[in-house]
């Protein structure tokens, strides 16, 4: 059963559209990835479902209820970890927390217990008196990350959850994460690391320039796209735009990409029998192959898809 | 954040002790015997309840300038995520702002009723409850002046200017007697004025108050909701638009 559905969601900060008619449904008990590069309009989504902002077309409903119409009653069934921690007048780690806790009304025991258990966790327990503004941006994140996790929200949104946090303490949030959804949690996680996204949703929805590309589980999108292998190919030189051409016309090529000029990605079926015959369009055009590389699609795949950028590309954009 | 308080504490106790002790007791021996009679037979004892009230009141506007300190770190985003209502949060700002004032004032506040001596215990009751009531209706004024004001620089001349009138158009420093009769009539209305006399009629002081004790107690329970209604208006009305950046 849908927990979030947003209709024709939109916002604008003045002529621009940050998020665009967005139409999403989310399940009940699922992990939902939002991912997108900078920009794309995750943040801003999220903020309007946690009625921080309000929607300036359309509307969604959070639970049964209407944002733009019981904020007050929506509001409550939501918690929300932000992409930039949010710490202020309260000053260590043990005050954020408890405060926190204090508001969305866990007892005292209760609030102790988790408070303690989520700083144990997160490897803040030592610090857990120390003035926030003494961390690294990766422990100020944490604590960020520790609200939701004391709060137990029926649904906990996570704004990029582990930006800035070693590769050690990113697998203990994604457990912790997925710990949060057993227990019953609904999860809508924004982020714009392939790999964060692929692992932990049920669900992806792919997000550009506020519109919504596509929403599926990440391995229907990987499988959706054309050709089951995939070639990267680093040159010596650029490749001419004929022989990008002749590139797609070997039989079981569906498409190619440049990434670069001389950084060619080759969308095929059957990527071992067809191998040896690019290499030799190569050798007779005279480019000189530096690298090979022979992978699955992934979900910068399926961006690039729909975009025919990269995530990283459009992030520079 | 704290450090910052810890600093605006020791320089309004300061600044208290200056008014006090300097510019109280040395008006006191200009004034003549005409002021001590209408202020309660000691001109000093009038001024020290009165200037309380007036650090009660500046201490509490101060939780405007939170409300821009918050905006700055993004924390606003975070208060308005809280699984709480609109009234509840502003409710509780005002209450916590004039909770916190309320108790660092108290000391000074006690100071001067053992300068004045203490009479009547229930009527200092009554007197305190009033001006704990006062101090949240103070902090309600103050959110709503930050949240309808985008600039704060803005916000900072405002309260400079409000501060000069609603102190000096109030019965903190002089009696009414001496008040040419539009000041008197304006006085009457101003918050300052009930909380000043509220205090020194639970103090005891004999002075000629400007209004009895029921119609202060009243103004203030007015002033409070009034502004706390409005702060729970704006707050809606300008957060949720994303206003606040
Ligand atoms: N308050 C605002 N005023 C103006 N523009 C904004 C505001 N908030 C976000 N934006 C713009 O909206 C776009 C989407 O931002 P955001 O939702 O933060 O994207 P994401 O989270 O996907 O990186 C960006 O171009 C950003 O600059
Ligand atoms: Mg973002």
């Amino acid at each position: 059963m849908a927990i979030i559905r947003t209709f024709d969601l939109t916002k604008k900060f003045g002529e621009f559209t940050a998020v665009d008619h967005l139409n999403l449904s989310i399940e009940e008990g699922e992990i939902f990835g939002l991912l997108g590069p900078n920009g794309a309009g995750k943040t801003t989504t999220l903020l309007m479902l946690t009625t921080v902002i309000k929607p300036t077309e359309g509307t969604a409903y959070v639970g049964e209820y209407d944002i733009t119409k019981e904020p007050d009653k929506a509001r409550r069934l939501v918690g929300m970890a932000f992409q930039e921690p949010k710490l202020m007048w309260v000053m260590t780690p043990w005050d954020v927390l408890n405060w926190h806790a204090k508001v969305c009304g866990l007892s005292s025991s209760e609030r102790k217990q988790r408070v303690k258990w989520a700083l144990t966790e997160l490897g803040l327990w030592e610090d857990r008196h120390k003035s926030v503004h003494t961390f690294s941006g990766g422990m100020r994140k944490r604590v960020e990350v520790a609200k939701i996790l004391i709060q137990r929200p029926k649904i906990a949104i996570v704004d990029e959850p582990t930006t800035q946090i070693d590769i050690v303490g990113k697998h203990r949030i994604w457990n912790m994460i997925r710990a949060l959804r057993d227990e019953g949690s609904t999860i809508i996680l924004a982020t714009n690391e392939l790999y964060e996204a692929d692992i932990l949703s049920d669900r992806v929805a792919i997000m550009h320039r506020g519109k919504l590309l596509v929403c599926d589980s990440p391995k229907k999108l990987k499988d959706s796209i054309v050709g089951g292998d995939l070639i990267e190919l680093v040159l010596e030189k650029e490749a001419a735009e004929n022989t990008v051409e002749e590139l797609k016309k070997i039989e079981k090529v569906v498409d190619v990409l440049a990434i670069k000029p001389n950084h060619l990605r080759i969308y095929l079926n059957h990527a071992e029998e067809v191998l040896p015959q690019i290499t030799e369009l190569f050798m007779k055009a005279r480019l000189p192959i530096r690298s090979i590389r022979m992978s699955e699609p992934s979900l910068d795949d399926v961006f690039a898809h729909y975009t025919g950028l990269t995530i990283e590309e459009a992030e520079k954009q | 954040m704290f450090l910052h308080y810890k600093f605006v504490l020791i320089l309004r106790a300061l600044w208290f002790l200056a008014q006090i002790a300097l510019f109280g007791l040395i008006v006191n021996r200009m004034v003549k015997e005409e002021v001590q009679v209408v202020t309660g037979g000691n001109y000093f004892y009038f001024y020290a309840a009165g200037i309380v009230v007036t650090l009660l009141y500046s201490m509490t506007v101060f939780i405007g300038y939170d409300i821009y300190e918050e905006a700055d770190h993004g924390v606003t985003e975070y208060l308005l995520s809280l699984p709480v209502s609109r009234r509840e949060l502003v409710l509780g700002r005002a209450i916590g702002g004039g909770l916190r004032s309320f108790l660092y004032v108290a000391p000074l506040m006690f100071v001067v009723l053992l300068l004045i001596g203490i009479t009547d215990p229930f009527r200092i009751l009554i007197a305190l409850t009033a001006l704990f009531l006062f101090a949240f209706g103070v902090a309600g004024m103050s959110i709503t002046l930050a949240m309808s004001i985008k600039s704060h620089d803005r916000f900072d001349i405002l309260l400079g200017v409000l501060n000069a009138f609603i102190v000096r158009l109030s019965t903190t420093m002089y009696p009414v007697a001496f008040m040419p009769p539009q000041y008197a009539a304006m006085a009457q209305f101003n918050p300052l004025t009930f909380a000043a006399d509220i205090f020194r009629w639970g103090a005891g002081l004999e002075a000629v108050l400007l209004t009895s004790p029921f119609v202060s107690v009243f103004g203030i329970v007015v002033f409070f909701s009034v502004f706390t209604f409005l702060g729970i208006v704006f707050y809606e009305k300008r957060l949720e638009g994303g206003g606040w950046r």
